[in-house]
């Protein structure tokens, strides 16, 4: 018998003597850390050369930045812990509309605050866990029981409240809790970080995360190791309507009322933040920093459009382009992953 | 009687609607032995493997461990009694590290369920350099859809091995392997014979069986028709029932 192949005919590791830049770029999330990074000391560049025609550092426009990522970022969390699971959730947007029209109308009726946005997010996660139950029930692509719950909870919206906005008077606790300052820092914005810090170590460094990429990754393999399969789904489902109400509450809490189409096309963003953050679409792979970057991305590119004054239309194509050249690169990775 | 069988099939009939798959198998391994389960395509095989990892229940007959009758109703019941499958695409995650795969649903974590990562990838690369040798791998952090066919199916086993599992069954294991990978995958099933962990070798190929094998069990239309020590056949026998009967 010949004996076990030693170690020297060994072929020599394609992943040694990488250079710094090819480090980065095997990280997970590290190739939008670069792409992020190089935007970041551009227009840092450019607001110190041009401070009076391109005002990026402006107290103002960082207000504008910290207020708006918040939402998108909530949303995009929990869609990416469901796409990395191996779902999509289209509905986040209605639900997301939904829920803070809900939680708006009862603390007109009196309740308050800290009652109604509990109920919110409850009521957000009991739509998820239905798009989740209905989707494994019946083994139906969960694009399409989400594409129901999107139009489903966008007509439950006018039928509830008709096409009028909603006035959010909560206690003024509430609000600075959700929209006031902390050391010069947008509370909204403080939120997002914690979440963010605590999706990531939900999701790599707890029991639970690793079967949701084992789910995402090989589903037959993941059953056949004895993961619940179906259960780490459904959380999944879970996550990404709560999150998509605790948008609603932060969106709502910052402007004082609720548009019945305020969240139209918000679903979209928040898959397009996390393709851009390097998630793939078939699931098992990304990382919650690059979902995080990828909502940061979006919101600094359409930020640096608006102080260069481009006309509306330019941002869309922007991200347009953005969002498939990531789809390419991620693509590419996955390639060389599976060779 | 001396010590019961390790996993013994009693008279098991498995019928799936109209269709008869298997009828009236019976055939034991036991401890430290190696079992080369042949036949042709559609003898009933992958049938076979199925039941004994819990994934379909017998129509009539019984499996017992150990002398005692079990009924696996589902895969890691089978998990439980220490047999390992070991299927040929299925068993890992490619977008997982390779310590992630070894502990992948059997995480060791703090009490609230957060992974002890530094202890799992020490484990990991002990079991990677002394329980399996597997050539080319540098660290277990490795993603496994980087790994050969080979390296994935020493990372199956290695997982196994780390789990102390008494059976090994293994699915059409050099199927998809080159001939020098072929060879440490045989290599390792003599090794782990060595440590009293038996093995079926679930194949095509007779001349890969032939090279590890204890005892064949010949497999036809769903029912054993062959079952003999290496001792008293030839190569030449084995293929003349695969193909004959």
């Amino acid at each position: 018998m010949t004996p076990i192949l030693a170690d020297s005919a060994a072929p020599r590791s394609r992943t040694q003597r990488q250079s710094f830049l090819k480090q980065i770029m095997s990280m997970p999330a590290g190739a939008i850390l670069l792409v992020f990074v190089t935007l970041q000391i551009v227009c840092i560049a450019g607001a110190l050369l041009y401070p009076d025609d391109f005002r990026y550092l402006s107290p103002q426009n960082l207000t504008i930045l910290m207020k708006a990522i918040p939402v998108l970022g909530c949303l995009a969390l929990g869609a990416g812990v469901l796409m990395i699971a191996g779902e999509f959730d289209l509905s986040i947007g209605s639900v997301y509309t939904f829920t803070a029209i809900l939680m708006a109308s009862l603390v007109g009726a009196g309740v308050s605050a800290f009652i109604a946005a509990p109920l919110g997010i409850l009521t957000g996660v009991m739509i998820g866990l239905l798009n989740g139950h209905i989707t494994l029930r019946f083994g139906l692509p969960s694009f399409i029981v989400t594409l129901g719950g999107l139009l489903f909870w966008r007509g439950a919206v006018l039928l509830y409240n008709g096409a009028v906005q909603v006035r959010f008077d909560p206690e003024p606790i509430f609000t600075s809790l959700f929209s006031g300052t902390l050391f010069g820092i947008n509370a909204a914005f403080i939120w997002i970080i914690l979440f963010v810090v605590g999706f990531h170590f939900l999701l790599h460094r707890h029991r639970f995360g690793n079967h949701v990429f084992a789910t995402g990754g090989n589903r037959v393999a993941a059953e056949a190791i004895g993961i619940n399969t179906n259960r780490v789904k459904l959380i999944a489902f879970a996550i990404a309507g709560g999150m998509a109400a605790v948008a609603g509450i932060i969106a709502t809490a910052r402007v004082g009322s609720v548009q019945p189409g305020q969240g139209a096309g918000l679903e979209l963003q928040a898959i397009a933040a996390c393709v851009i953050g390097g998630l793939s679409l078939r699931g098992g792979r990304g990382s919650i920093v690059g979902v995080f970057l990828g909502v940061m991305l979006i919101h600094t590119i359409t930020d640096v459009l608006l102080l260069l004054r481009a006309p509306g239309f330019y941002l869309d194509m922007f991200i347009a382009t953005l969002i498939v050249l990531a789809a390419i690169f991620n693509h590419l990775i996955e390639r060389r992953g599976l060779a | 009687m001396s010590t019961p069988n390790l996993l013994e099939l009693h008279n098991i009939s498995k019928s799936f609607g109209a269709l008869t798959a298997l009828r009236n198998l019976s055939f034991h391994i036991s401890e430290g032995e190696v079992v080369g389960l042949l036949g042709d395509n559609g003898a009933g095989k992958s049938t076979t493997v199925n039941l004994i990892s819990g994934i379909h229940k017998p129509t009539e007959g019984y499996l017992s461990v150990d002398g005692k009758k079990t009924a696996f109703t589902c895969r890691s019941d089978s998990a439980d009694a220490g047999i390992e499958t070991i299927y040929q695409h299925t068993a890992l995650v490619d977008s997982l590290s390779i310590t992630r795969n070894i502990f992948m649903g059997r995480e060791l974590t703090d009490r609230f369920g957060f992974l002890r990562q530094a202890e799992m990838r020490d484990i990991a690369m002990e079991v990677l350099q002394n329980a399996v040798h597997i050539s080319g791998i540098d660290s277990p952090d490795t993603l496994v859809g980087n790994l050969s066919g080979g390296q994935k199916q020493a990372v199956a086993i290695a997982r196994a091995v780390y789990f102390k599992k008494r059976i090994l069954l293994l699915d059409e294991p050099t199927s998809a392997l080159s001939v020098r990978e072929t060879e440490a995958l045989l290599n390792q099933v003599l090794k782990l014979k060595a440590e009293n962990v038996s093995s079926v070798l679930v194949t095509h190929n007779i001349y890969h069986a032939y090279q590890v094998c204890d005892r064949f069990v010949i497999m036809s239309h769903g029912t054993k028709v062959f079952d003999v020590d290496k001792a008293d056949t030839t190569i030449n026998q084995l293929t003349e029932y695969v193909v004959l009967t």
